[in-house]
């Protein structure tokens, strides 16, 4: 089966800073590849490797995406052939958006099954794998932690609450993988160095006519509230400590 | 003049860092300098993620890599924590062995270095040959189409779980020592090698032995290179296994000082941080100068062995200023740390005990002004 991997390249979290008025600072942040999106590539790589078919990446985003070391990065985990839409417009574009890109290079690119990890590593909303798979009319599912092809078939597992869902799907499909699905590889030298060789195609949004309007507004991206720790220490007997301690958190409510 | 590190080198050195955030192996090497026992744990972990077959030609499985880059994963890997002498690549080892050795030698050190397992120890200390290696008495003895191999070595390390020893002899064919030394490679559990534990103050995650050679028979094929030329071939990769020490120095300046260098920011003393102290900070600006200085040195050694000048001098130069340096910057470390820091709960502990012998090891600093500083005196005259 023919596989495609979406990611996207996001800031660092450990370099993005809070100011006091909880507003955030990208500038001292580097980039690197979603930490969620290890997992799809992963997947992609895998299943293309056990049905004899050819894993390769797709990503929108801006100038960033073209970074060589980034590209790199993304091609020594085991694909073999690079999309990138890259459109400066890309940095603010909303899940539908970026959703309306990416299927219009999936179907240009062409697919049995494209995987997407459970989230952006940024705005982490889970909606582009579903939307993707929406705007080209095919399967979706998410929430995906175990994928084996039998056949022609695809069966998928879901771990939801409490119990595992196990569905049976015909490609081409949407699947959006949990971060418990694999454990992403660590590339070695010469998956790095041939990454460097391996090819990569550059789309801008026009070219692939999918620009759409925006269906979300942000109003503003802040920070969580701080709060000061409570400094609480529960002593003596545990049931009344227990009582306590529940008190206390319905009262903070 | 370009400082920057290639793409591949970064993204190699953040593999690395992956694979120690994985293992997560703080506690394991506590534990295992506390046991004494060897880290098969992270050795597996690094082999997994390729870094045994770094510098070992494609054609034998390896990944081909300039020096410059092994140096920097080796250092990269002590400074995230990686205990000292316990490092998995081999890849000198088997360039000695592929260079100099028959077909049934380098398969068998091959097939142990791409496993991250040190394929031989190295028999060339002896009790009265330390820094004076032509005092060497270990003798190759021919005798009824066999060669017996009697002497003692000393200071071997991973002795116990090294499959070979690459032994230095005696041919007692030539007069001049360095011309008579023969190479020798045997099993360790031939009959007549025993070995003896050392007890050492530090390095306890890699045990040293004495080892006794009591007529152990060798057949001639076990000859390593040519007879005779044995000190002159262990010449040929010396200067970049020094280079790869000095790499562990570096790394285990860099561990220690990022480990105090937190503790001083948030340590509180006096009402504020330790940090904010300038006797502290000018412990912290001194560490930081040697570590900078330790690195442009070392990388720059490398650089110009990658590009086929000699090192002669600097790797002398190189080994003689790390193992120093790395050792100032460690004892400044546990400075900062105070009493914690003399506990073995405190990794600048380990560091401490670990580094001290890279002053001593593989030349001293005595050896290194020696080597150099004939050559530089030669140089200016």
């Amino acid at each position: 089966m023919n596989t495609v991997a979406c990611y996207k390249v996001v800031a660092d979290a450990q370099d993005i800073v809070a100011n006091d008025d909880r507003t955030l600072r990208f500038d001292k942040a580097s980039y690197v590849l979603g930490e969620y999106d290890l997992n799809a590539i992963e997947e992609a790589v895998r299943v293309a490797s056990d049905t004899q078919g050819r894993a390769v990446l797709l990503s929108a985003g801006d100038a960033r995406l073209s970074d060589s070391k980034l590209r790199k990065a993304a091609l020594s985990r085991g694909a073999t052939e690079q999309f990138c839409v890259v459109d400066e417009g890309m940095a603010r574009a909303d899940a539908l958006q970026t959703a309306a890109v990416l299927a219009a290079a999936l179907q240009r690119i062409g697919f049995d099954l494209a995987f997407f990890g459970e989230g952006s590593a940024d705005a982490y909303g889970q909606q582009t794998g579903a939307l993707v798979g929406a705007l080209l009319d095919v399967t979706v599912v998410n929430a995906v932690s175990a994928v084996r092809v039998d056949g022609g078939a695809v069966v998928v597992e879901r771990s939801l609450e409490g119990e595992v869902e196990v569905l049976e799907l015909a490609a081409p499909a949407v699947i959006s993988v949990t971060s418990d699905a694999n454990l992403p590889r660590i590339p070695q030298l010469k998956d790095i160095l041939a990454a460097g060789k391996k090819p990569s195609t550059t789309w801008t949004v026009d070219e692939l006519g999918a620009a759409c309007a925006p269906c979300v507004e942000v109003a503003s991206m802040l920070a969580p509230q701080s709060v000061a720790r409570k400094q609480v220490i529960y002593e003596g007997d545990v049931d009344e400590a227990v009582r306590s301690l529940a008190a206390d958190i319905k009262a903070a409510k | 003049m370009d400082f920057r590190k290639t793409e591949e080198q970064e993204l190699l050195l953040e593999s690395l860092r992956t694979v120690f955030e994985r293992g997560n192996f703080e506690d394991y090497f506590k534990e295992c300098d506390e046991t004494h026992q060897f880290p098969d744990k992270a050795v597996e972990a690094l082999v997994e993620a390729g870094f045994s077959t770094l510098g070992i030609p494609e054609e034998f499985g390896g990944t081909p890599v300039d020096i410059l880059t092994q140096v920097m994963v080796a250092e990269e890997a002590h400074a995230q924590g990686y205990p000292s002498l316990c490092w998995i690549n081999y890849s000198t080892e088997v360039d000695d062995i592929l260079t100099f050795g028959n077909a049934e030698q380098r398969e068998k050190v091959l097939a142990h270095a791409l496993e991250g397992r040190k394929p031989f120890t190295l028999g060339f200390t002896e009790p009265q040959a330390g820094s004076d290696s032509a005092a060497m008495s270990t003798t190759a003895t021919k005798r009824d189409g066999k060669v017996y191999i009697n002497g003692h070595k000393t200071f071997n390390t991973s002795a116990d779980r090294a499959p070979f020893m690459l032994c230095v002899c005696r041919s007692g064919v030539n007069e001049n020592p360095y011309k008579d030394f023969s190479m020798y490679l045997f099993p360790m559990d031939a009959p007549g090698v025993t070995i003896e534990k050392l007890d050492k103050i530090g390095n306890h995650m890699c045990g040293t032995y004495e080892v006794y050679l009591d007529d152990v028979e060798c057949e001639e094929t076990d000859l390593v290179g040519e007879e005779c030329k044995g000190f002159y071939q262990l010449m040929k990769n010396f200067e970049v296994e020094r280079l790869t020490l000095c790499a562990a120095n570096v790394g285990m300046a860099r561990c220690a000082y990022d480990e105090a260098a937190r503790y001083a920011a948030q340590r509180m003393q006096f009402g504020k941080t330790i940090g904010s102290f300038q006797l502290v900070q000018e412990k912290i600006v001194d560490m930081r100068i040697k570590i900078e200085n330790m690195q442009n040195m070392l990388y720059k050694a490398a650089w110009k062995k990658d590009h086929g000048e000699s090192i002669m001098v600097d790797s002398s130069l190189v080994k003689r200023y790390t193992s120093r340096a790395a050792f100032e910057v460690i004892d400044e470390a546990l400075q900062i740390m105070g009493g914690i820091g003399y506990t073995n709960d405190c990794r600048i502990a380990r560091l401490w005990r670990d580094q001290r012998v890279y002053r001593i090891m593989a030349g001293t600093d005595e050896i290194m002004v020696h080597t150099a500083g004939r050559a530089l005196v030669k140089e200016a005259r």
